[in-house]
C-alpha cells in the first residue's frame, strides 16, 4: 500500500504536517475575517455569527473536517517529536547555536509552542464553541475578555501561534519543495508578514476590550 | 612564524560497547601554520612518546576532498571556520590559552568506533540503495552527445560537491540524514544520465536513509551551516518533490 509506505516515511509525515499546516493556515483566514466584524459593531459581529450558524450543514461538515486536520497535525507532529527525541538522545558537551538566525527560536520551540496552542484551543472551545446557549455570542465575547487573565492567556495564545508560524509557514513551503532562489526573498518576508497579521488581528480583540476601547461595543 | 599553546579536551572512547570519558591535555608549541590534524599528530607523537594510546580519528586526502575527516570541535562540526572540513582548518584560528572541546560526530546511525572515529556506514548503505545510474557498457560515448544546460550542469555539479562527510548528520538536531541524501539523490535527478531511476532512486534511499536510524528533518537548517560544501537545504526541497512525485505514482 503505497499511502501507508507515504505515512510511515520521514517525508510522507512531513508532508501531512505541511499540508495541514496549509489547511489549517487556510481555516485561520476565514475565522479573521469572520472576528474582524467584531471591530465594526457588535451587531456585524452578531449578524455574521447569525449567518453562519443558519447553515447547520456547512457548519458540522467544517467542524468536522477541522477535527481530523487538528488530529492529523497534533498527532504526527506528536510522533515526529518522541522519534526525534529518541535520536538525539546523546548531545555535545558543548553546546553552540550553529543556526545564526532570528527564527531559530521558533524552530526549536515548535513542539512546546504548538502544545500550548493546543491547550488554547481547548480552553477557546470550551469557552465559545461550548458556551452558554443562552447569551449572544457578540455578549459574550465581551462578558468573557472583561476578566484580565482570560484575555491575558489569550495574548499568550496567539503569541505562541505567531511563534509557531514565524518557523511554521516557511518550513511548509520548505517541505512542499518550495526554495528558488527567485522567490526565497519573497517567502522570507512572508514567513514575518503571515505571523504578524494573524498577530495583529486576533491579539488586537482581547486588546480591545482590555484597554476599553470596546466600551461602546 | 607564531606558535601557540593550547588545553585539549578529547573524548576517549576504547570500542563502541565501552563508556567513554573526556581526557584533559596540554600542547605547546603548536605552529600556526599547521592544520587541525597535523596537531592531533603532534598531540599522538607526544602520548606515544608518553607510553599512552594515542587518539584515533579518521582522516585520508588532508586536503579537504575526501570526507575522511570530523570531529566536533567546541560544538561544532569541522571546527569554527566556515566551509571547511577539519584538515583545512589551520590553527590560525586559534589562540593560545584556548580549550578545545573535541567529540565525535554524535549520532544514532553513527556507532563510535573508538575515540573519534565513528561508522559512517549507514551513508554507504543509502548510497548502495539507490545512488548509481544505469548505463549501457560498450564504446566511449562522444563528448556532448547529450545536451545538458550549464544551469543544470552547475546545479548538479553543487549537489556532487558532497563528500559524505556526515557533518550535516552530527549537527543535526534529530540526527537526520536528509542533507546528504537530497544531495546524492539531486545530482543524479538532475542529470538526463540518472533519469531513467529518478523515482525508484528516491524511494529506495529515503526507504533505506529512515531504516538506517536517522531521525526526521524539522527545517532547522544546522546541516546547511555546517556543511563543508556549502550544499544548500534547496536540495532538500528537491527531494521532497522527488520523493512525492516518486510515492504518488510508484510507491
Amino acid at each position: 500500500m503505497w499511502f501507508i509506505n507515504f505515512l510511515k516515511s520521514s517525508i510522507g509525515k512531513k508532508y501531512i504536517m505541511a499540508t495541514s499546516g496549509l489547511l489549517l493556515v487556510l481555516f485561520l483566514c476565514t475565522h479573521v475575517f469572520g472576528n474582524g466584524a467584531i471591530y465594526i459593531s457588535s451587531k456585524a459581529f452578531q449578524g455574521y455569527a447569525d449567518a453562519l450558524h443558519s447553515l447547520p450543514m456547512l457548519v458540522f461538515i467544517f467542524s468536522i473536517s477541522l477535527l481530523v486536520i487538528i488530529l492529523a497535525h497534533v498527532c504526527i507532529g506528536l510522533i515526529l517529536f518522541w522519534q526525534n527525541r529518541e535520536v538525539s538522545k546523546s548531545r555535545y558537551a558543548v553546546e553552540v547555536d550553529i543556526v545564526q538566525e532570528k527564527n531559530s527560536i521558533a524552530a526549536k520551540t515548535m513542539p512546546y509552542s504548538g502544545l500550548f496552542i493546543l491547550l488554547f484551543l481547548l480552553v477557546h472551545i470550551s469557552g465559545f464553541t461550548f458556551g452558554p446557549e443562552d447569551v449572544p455570542v457578540s455578549e459574550h465575547v465581551k462578558e468573557l475578555f472583561s476578566g484580565f487573565f482570560y484575555g491575558v492567556f489569550y495574548l499568550a495564545g496567539f503569541a505562541a501561534l505567531a511563534l509557531h508560524l514565524s518557523h511554521g509557514f516557511w518550513s511548509m513551503l520548505q517541505t512542499f519543495g518550495v526554495n528558488h532562489p527567485r522567490f526565497n526573498c519573497l517567502i522570507g518576508t512572508l514567513t514575518y508578514i503571515v505571523p504578524l497579521f494573524f498577530l495583529i488581528a486576533f491579539a488586537g480583540i482581547p486588546l480591545y476590550f482590555m484597554t476599553g476601547l470596546g466600551a461602546n461595543y | 612564524m607564531s606558535t601557540i599553546d593550547l588545553t585539549l579536551q578529547i573524548w576517549r572512547q576504547k570500542n563502541s560497547d565501552s563508556l567513554g570519558n573526556f581526557e584533559t591535555y596540554t600542547l605547546n608549541g603548536i605552529s600556526t601554520d599547521m592544520s587541525f590534524l597535523e596537531m592531533l599528530d603532534v598531540l599522538n607523537e607526544q602520548l606515544t612518546k608518553e607510553g599512552k594510546e594515542p587518539v584515533a580519528f579518521d582522516h585520508d586526502c588532508r586536503e579537504g576532498i575526501c570526507g575522511q575527516c570530523g570531529s566536533v570541535v567546541n560544538g561544532v562540526a569541522h571546527g569554527p571556520e566556515k566551509e571547511v572540513t577539519l584538515c583545512q582548518l589551520h590553527m590560525r584560528n586559534f589562540k593560545t590559552g584556548d580549550k578545545l572541546v573535541i567529540e565525535p560526530f554524535r549520532s544514532r546511525a553513527f556507532p563510535i568506533k573508538r575515540d573519534l572515529l565513528v561508522d559512517r556506514s549507514a551513508f554507504d548503505r543509502i548510497i548502495q540503495s539507490g545512488g548509481y545510474v544505469s548505463v549501457n557498457t560498450g564504446g566511449v560515448p562522444d563528448g556532448n552527445t547529450i545536451p545538458i544546460p550549464s544551469q543544470v550542469a552547475e546545479l548538479a555539479m553543487d549537489a556532487a560537491a558532497c563528500i559524505g562527510c556526515g557533518a550535516c548528520v552530527a549537527s543535526c538536531p534529530n540526527g537526520a540524514a536528509m542533507l546528504f541524501t537530497s544531495a546524492k539523490v539531486s545530482q543524479l535527478a538532475l542529470l538526463p544520465q540518472g533519469d531513467s531511476e529518478r523515482k525508484k532512486r528516491a524511494l529506495a534511499m529515503v526507504e533505506t536513509m529512515d531504516k538506517e536510524g536517522f531521525g526526521n528533518c524539522t527545517n532547522h537548517k544546522a546541516c546547511e551551516a555546517v556543511c563543508p560544501k556549502a550544499i544548500s537545504i534547496r536540495n532538500i526541497a528537491r527531494l521532497n518533490r522527488e520523493y512525492a512525485k516518486a510515492i504518488f505514482t510508484e510507491g
